[in-house]
């Protein structure tokens, strides 16, 4: 089987600090994929230079064994809710079909079967009701749902989606993992970025525990144990910050030619 | 009196040199309402400003180059300028320390402060020809002729088709930046297109506006635009019509009062549109608000009324006096009838003999209402632990409010009850 997605020895630098730090896996396919860590370890880093958000310093990725432009209609990113502002003149009808737009390109017209695909995914997260509202007054929850229909009308293969269950609702949180267990049973893959350690065992049947480097990576019953979570969560490795401060102050190149 | 014939005098074109004032202070105006859109949205008002105070050593440069007043060499050398002066804010915020208010403060005064030399060394050089350079620091439209005019026809167009071309993708960029980049739209390109029309727009605007009162032209309009829409291409087009009204109107004024700049004026009008707006602006407008609570009072007022007419007991309608029903409210006498007349008029009320009788509808709204109340009620009650005789006035206030989806949710939560915390049957 194709792997969804890999990593080789991915490390990205801001200001010269590693934000992640050689991190190297590969992700199986058709499973709903926890990346956890404490909050700046690197996850949503992570997403973004997997997602070419970021151009990484060192290592490269691939999706289902391809470069990301040769797949990039078949992956679908979800980013933070927070990272936009909901305050930009547009409808909740106008926010899903961008989500055509990554099939349809920057100038072909969206057509019938188009606003059929998008009303069908307002209608997967209960937002129907919702297509004319203006976005800025939505709720948290309500964000969040739209940013997901956004990603489900682009009918993609592969989601990765950054924090979706921050700052939601119970009920939307709960909505929202129905929706991505139903599309795992779709045969779809999804990466999510999540920090609560409570609900990860429930959601996840893999992970991708993070602190900067890679802490681990596997099956949820093998990688959520209590030595795995304390390395993960238990600060960061000193001697590595120390590095890492070095590298900064004395502007040391991480690599050399 | 003299102040309208002069006005008069300016929109029927009287002189030639008005045409000339008019057509360029429109489209000059226009532009810049159009891109200043994307400069709003895409929160860069500030960097507007940078490349409109930046523009003027360029501007001052090309004319020690080419020694004349050539509108297409100043337009350059101010776009040249403009130019220089983001990418060095971009830079310096990406490699430096230095963060990016500080840029955007350090290069617009070094870039001002220069201009402003430049231009004094200028004005002492004597040459002949330099005279008018200094009005590119207010503007003055009086001054641009018709080749002005021409070029700025042409180069709008272009400008505009690039926008109109490339609007989905300028407002995917200005919304969501990473999206963009993960569906593999070209954000540097679509950054590109913007930061040059901008620029172009700048460079061509300070002649009508100046350079300290152009980014007020890019920001204001949209700004404006913001308090009427939400939906994006109406902004754009809302924007390129109030800032191109207020281009005419501004350089209206200035051409009636001689020797006024041309700037401040365009800016004041535009200004004033801004102040309209915001107390009267359909979205997020001050009389918005007004009409809003209105309607509220109106709703509360309806709503309560044919509550009284609310009856525990299934089976024949009964119909009540006036002072019955008087009786029964604690409303003022005046408030009462209004209300009775609302209902009349929307047919939940039939009145014979001076008693009214609630149609089946009004029956039907009447226990909507009451039965709202006493899911609120309960519902308070069992979750914020309240006793049963502290909840009614809070249900008074809640019950207006309260949706048919919320409702929904309630009877879900509650478990659809039959009684409230008093005990009364919660009708259905």
């Amino acid at each position: 089987m194709t792997p969804s997605v890999e990593t080789h020895n991915l490390t990205v630098i801001y200001d010269k600090k590693p934000a992640v730090w050689n991190i190297d896996f590969t992700l199986p396919t058709g499973k709903i994929i926890g990346i956890m860590g404490p909050n700046g370890s690197g996850k949503s880093t992570l997403l973004k230079a997997i997602m070419g958000i970021i151009e990484p310093n060192i290592g490269y990725s691939k999706i289902f064994d391809q470069e990301l432009d040769d797949v990039r209609t078949r992956v679908s990113y979800v980013p933070q809710r927070q990272s936009v502002d909901w305050d930009f003149p547009a409808s909740v009808k106008d926010v899903v079909a961008m989500g055509r737009f990554a099939t349809k390109g920057m100038f072909k017209r969206l057509n019938s079967e188009d606003n059929k695909i998008i009303e069908e995914s307002l209608q997967k997260v209960n937002m129907l009701s919702f297509s004319n509202r203006q976005i800025s007054q939505l709720s948290g929850g309500q964000q969040q749902r739209v940013f997901l229909a956004r990603a489900i009308a682009q009918n993609a293969d592969i989601y990765l989606m950054d924090e979706p269950f921050v700052g939601v609702d119970a009920g939307t949180e709960q909505a929202i993992i129905n929706l991505l267990k139903s599309m795992r049973d779709a045969g779809k893959t999804l990466l999510v970025v999540h920090h609560d350690l409570h609900t990860a065992q429930d959601y996840f049947e893999h992970m991708v525990l993070l602190n900067t480097r890679l802490v681990a990576e596997g099956p949820t019953e093998k990688v959520f144990t209590k030595e795995i979570l304390t390395e993960t969560y238990g600060g960061t490795l000193t001697t590595l910050s120390k590095v890492a401060s070095l590298l900064k102050e004395k502007d040391f190149p991480m690599r050399h030619k | 009196m003299e102040f309208f014939t002069e006005i008069a005098s300016f929109f029927t074109f009287s002189e030639p040199n008005v045409k000339v004032v008019f057509w360029g202070s429109l489209i000059l105006c226009a532009i810049s309402g159009l891109v200043g859109t994307f400069t709003l949205l895409r929160k860069r008002a500030l960097i507007g400003d940078v490349i409109s105070h930046s523009v003027l050593p360029g501007i001052a440069l090309a004319f020690i180059i080419g020694q004349q007043k050539n509108p297409l060499y100043l337009i350059i050398g101010a776009a040249i300028s403009g130019w220089i002066s983001t990418y060095l804010v971009d830079y310096i915020t990406k490699h430096s320390k230095i963060k990016n208010d500080t840029a955007i403060a350090l290069i617009l005064s070094v870039f001002f402060g220069a201009g402003v030399l430049l231009l004094t060394h200028i004005q002492h050089s004597g040459n002949a020809a330099q005279s008018g350079l200094d009005q590119f620091i207010f503007g003055r439209a009086s001054a641009m002729n018709m080749n002005d005019v021409w070029l700025f026809t042409i180069v709008g167009s272009i400008i505009t088709l690039l926008i109109v071309v490339f609007f989905r993708g300028l407002s995917l960029l200005s919304f969501d930046e990473s999206y963009s980049q993960s569906i593999g739209f070209p954000n540097e390109i679509l950054k590109l297109i913007l930061s040059i029309t901008t620029v172009i727009t700048v460079a061509m605007g300070v002649q009508a506006v100046g350079v300290v009162l152009m980014s007020a032209l890019l920001i204001t309009p949209a700004a404006c635009a913001k308090f009427w829409t939400n939906n994006i291409i109406h902004l754009a087009i809302l924007a390129v019509i109030l800032s191109g009204l207020a281009g005419v109107l501004g350089s209206a004024i200035s051409y009636t009062y001689n020797g006024m700049p041309t700037g401040p004026w365009i800016v004041v009008v535009i200004s004033v549109f801004a102040f309209i707006s915001a107390f009267i602006g359909s979205k997020n407008g001050l009389a918005k608000k007004v009409l809003q609570r209105n309607q509220n009072n109106k709703k509360i007022l309806r709503e309560n009324t044919i509550k009284l007419f609310y009856n525990p007991d299934e089976g024949e309608t009964l119909s009540y006096p006036f002072d019955t029903v008087f009786q029964k409210s604690n409303m003022h006498r005046n408030t009462l009838k209004k209300g009775l007349n609302m209902l009349k008029s929307e047919g939940l009320l039939k009145v014979t003999n001076g008693a009214y009788k609630p149609t089946e509808l009004g029956v039907k709204e009447s226990k909507a209402i009451v039965r709202k109340h006493r899911l609120w009620e309960l519902y308070i009650s069992r979750f914020m632990h309240l006793q049963p005789d502290h909840v009614h006035d809070d249900a008074e206030g809640i019950e207006h409010v309260i949706t048919p989806e919320i409702e929904r949710e309630l009877e879900k939560e509650l478990d659809f009850p039959t009684r409230d915390p008093h005990d009364s049957e919660i009708p259905y």
